[in-house]
């Protein structure tokens, strides 16, 4: 990264001149709390007692004697406190606002994951929360507003635009555009403006760091492959950084939705409908058209359904240090039922995306090789979709039911 | 000297403030937001402001922003946006016309083509997520003679105030306030601390001064005469639109136009 924030040609800070002060003043503080070894003492002691870190290696000996190649590996994020590796970089902006003297944040959030971990931390440090949600979302996710709601969290429905993730995100910058003086803006992915996608992603790192260790002390080297799933990228950028430029191949893995036409995936690799473009703060690879205007997404887990994408990971991949693939939504569920069937392990379909892209690769390798796949978090957050996705009917049957017994 | 500022400064000679209006292109559809331009101009504003439309406008309110995301269902083309408005700003001479439009649009069409297009009629461009940090992207507009209109914000730095205003040419847009656009507010402590601000701007720069947001009535403008060369008005004509098609929209146009 280059001092004004740009990764290759991404990054960089493209917002309104009324956040300026206040994008400095965060830039300033989080540099000086980086270098302070009393606050990132705070933040690791927090990621072990608050989220329970370290999270484990995970040996799949069933599933990969199934697959037949490579010995697989999870990085289990799903054990992390709120079950996805959101909590990690909650932690340490949440600390950071603490630190800065700010009372309160606002947060976007798509399937609400980040905005269940936002309302958890505010929760523990006293602090105010306001969560942008897209009224669609709302709609489809409600669990989850609910438990933002009971932590005391106050949920804005955004209604303006496609009503997801990316209007969320616009709605939050413009809270903050009124609100900064007492307001942090706690970005839930590697994304926006300087110096979020880095301080994100350095939050994250922690998974990666942890894996290397990990790996020494389970495996005795470091693993010839590292999948994640890629939506904003802050999972995936977490898992690799820590791994670029060694001999381990790092791959990330788009949702590839239901197909290519545009609305159909939110893929922003290996598609001509993704472009240079700069919104939301910062300059990217955005899904759009030809006049510029942002593209609608679609993935079967929400927590991928984004139109941009890390600028570390835009340039990571144009670099050839990082190799971008996708995984379309059917076999998400395969892979998805394949682990949860051998191992006993329930992953998100975020996540899923990793596995069947690990899964894809790791039948071509041989059994003395080893891949991780990162399962950012835990799938029974997903059980209303999932049970959809499953065609379980029973599932219907039970919420007919719970509506006639609340009448 | 640029002529846009030129322009201002002429017409500051025999007015008392100059009124900029605004206008999206394409909402609620191309031909309606022409005649919305075309009465505004028979009308005679000094400056009229059109928005090109993006699917995510930050620095706009809702008011704006659920316009914007409705024009955009009419497909609309910066291309021929900027042929439409061109037309009109050759045939209303006394009126200078501005675009509007958020980066990404306009990086995909490129600055160098902008610049071109831009050159034959529209004077200047707002582009509201291009920080003055990135000045030099926007130096093929500069050398067509189209004026690129940085933004001043109240409590901004000395030192970052002198930087925008190195590089202001034609016209200086001054935000009256913290927030987006569409939301209103004054009291008699605001008035003096937005006399202080408009001063310090002043310290730096003579090129003129438009202010805008929360800009409403009459009274409002009236409030401000004196202080700065151009009031900014956009979401108040929008909603009158909304409230009572082109009538009401024309009814609050002469309203603000009693202010000369
Ligand atoms: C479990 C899980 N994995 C992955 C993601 C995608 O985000 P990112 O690409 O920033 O890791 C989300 C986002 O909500 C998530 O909840």
């Amino acid at each position: 990264m280059n001092d004004q924030g740009y990764f290759g040609q991404y990054g960089g800070s493209f917002i309104p001149e009324i956040l300026y002060s206040s994008q400095q003043e965060l830039l300033k503080h989080y540099r000086e709390a980086m270098a302070d070894p009393s606050f990132v003492e705070s933040v690791k002691k927090e990621m072990q007692q608050y989220s329970g870190r370290p999270t484990p290696l995970t040996h799949c000996a069933n599933l990969s004697a199934q697959i037949g190649g490579a010995q697989i590996y999870l990085k289990r994020e799903d054990l992390n406190h709120s079950g996805a590796h959101k909590m990690n970089n909650v932690i340490g902006q949440g600390l950071l606002t603490k630190r800065m003297g700010k009372k309160r944040v606002i947060a976007e959030t798509g399937a609400g994951q980040h905005g269940v971990a936002t309302a958890l931390i505010s929760a523990r440090l006293g602090l105010e929360c306001t969560i942008y949600m897209g009224a669609h979302d709302i709609e489809r996710q409600y669990p989850n507003v609910f438990w933002m709601k009971q932590l005391g969290a106050t949920v804005v429905p955004v209604t303006t635009g496609s009503q997801t993730l990316k209007d969320a995100l616009d709605e939050a910058l413009r809270d903050w555009t009124a609100s900064f003086e007492d307001t942090h803006y706690l970005i839930g992915t590697s994304c926006g403006c300087e110096p979020f996608p880095e301080m994100v992603a350095g939050f994250q790192s922690v998974i990666g760091e942890e894996v290397k260790d990990q790996a020494m002390a389970q495996i005795g080297k470091m693993p010839d492959k590292i999948f994640a799933c890629v939506g904003g990228g802050s999972n995936a950028c977490g898992i690799f950084l820590p791994f670029v430029g060694t001999d381990t191949e790092l791959i990330g893995i788009e949702a590839g939705g239901c197909g290519d036409g545009v609305g159909e995936h939110a893929k922003r690799f290996h598609t001509d409908q993704a472009k240079f473009g700069i919104s939301q703060g910062f300059a990217t690879m955005f899904l759009q058209d030809e006049e510029g205007q942002l593209a609608p997404t679609h993935s079967i887990s929400a927590g991928l359904d984004y139109v941009g994408v890390s600028p570390i990971l835009a340039d990571l991949s144009d670099r050839g240090l990082v190799r971008m693939s996708s995984a379309r939504d059917e076999e998400v569920v395969a892979g998805f039922k394949q682990l949860m069937k051998a191992e006993g392990i329930i992953a998100a379909l975020e996540s899923s995306h990793a596995i069947a892209g690990g899964l894809r690769e790791a039948a071509q390798l041989s059994p003395d090789q080893n891949i991780v796949i990162n399962v950012s978090g835990r799938g029974d957050k997903d059980i209303f979709t999932i049970a959809k996705a499953l065609g379980d009917e029973p599932f219907k049957d039970f919420l007919a039911t719970y509506l006639e017994g609340e009448k | 000297m640029s002529t846009l500022a030129t322009f201002v400064k002429q017409q500051r000679q025999q007015k008392s403030m100059l009124l900029m209006t605004h206008v999206i292109y394409g909402y609620p559809t191309i031909d309606e937001s022409l005649q919305m331009m075309t009465s505004l101009l028979e009308k005679g504003v000094a400056i009229l402001e059109v928005q090109f439309p993006f699917s995510d406008p930050v620095a706009d309110g809702p008011v704006i922003t659920n316009a914007c995301h409705d024009a955009l269902e009419n497909k609309p083309k910066l291309s021929q946006c900027l042929a439409d408005i061109t037309k009109l700003a050759a045939e209303y001479p006394n009126t200078k016309v501005l675009l509007m439009s958020y980066l990404n649009p306009i990086l995909q069409y490129g600055f160098e083509a902008l610049a071109a297009d831009m050159q034959a009629g529209v004077a200047g461009i707002i582009i509201p997520d291009l920080p003055i940090d990135h000045h030099a992207m926007a130096a093929p507009l500069v050398e067509k003679s189209v004026d690129p209109i940085w933004l001043m914000i109240p409590d901004m730095s000395d030192e970052r105030m002198e930087f925008v205003s190195q590089h202001a040419q034609g016209l200086l847009y001054c935000v009256s306030r913290k927030g987006v656009t569409g939301q209103g507010s004054d009291s008699q402590s605001e008035q003096s601390q937005l006399e202080s601000y408009l001063n310090s701007i002043k310290k730096h720069t003579d090129v003129p001064l438009a202010l805008g947001f929360g800009i409403s009535t009459a009274q409002d403008i009236q409030g401000i005469v004196g202080l700065v060369d151009v009031a900014v008005v956009g979401s108040a004509l929008l909603r009158a639109y909304q409230n009572g098609g082109l009538s009401e929209f024309n009814e609050k146009a002469d309203e603000l136009l009693t202010v000369q």
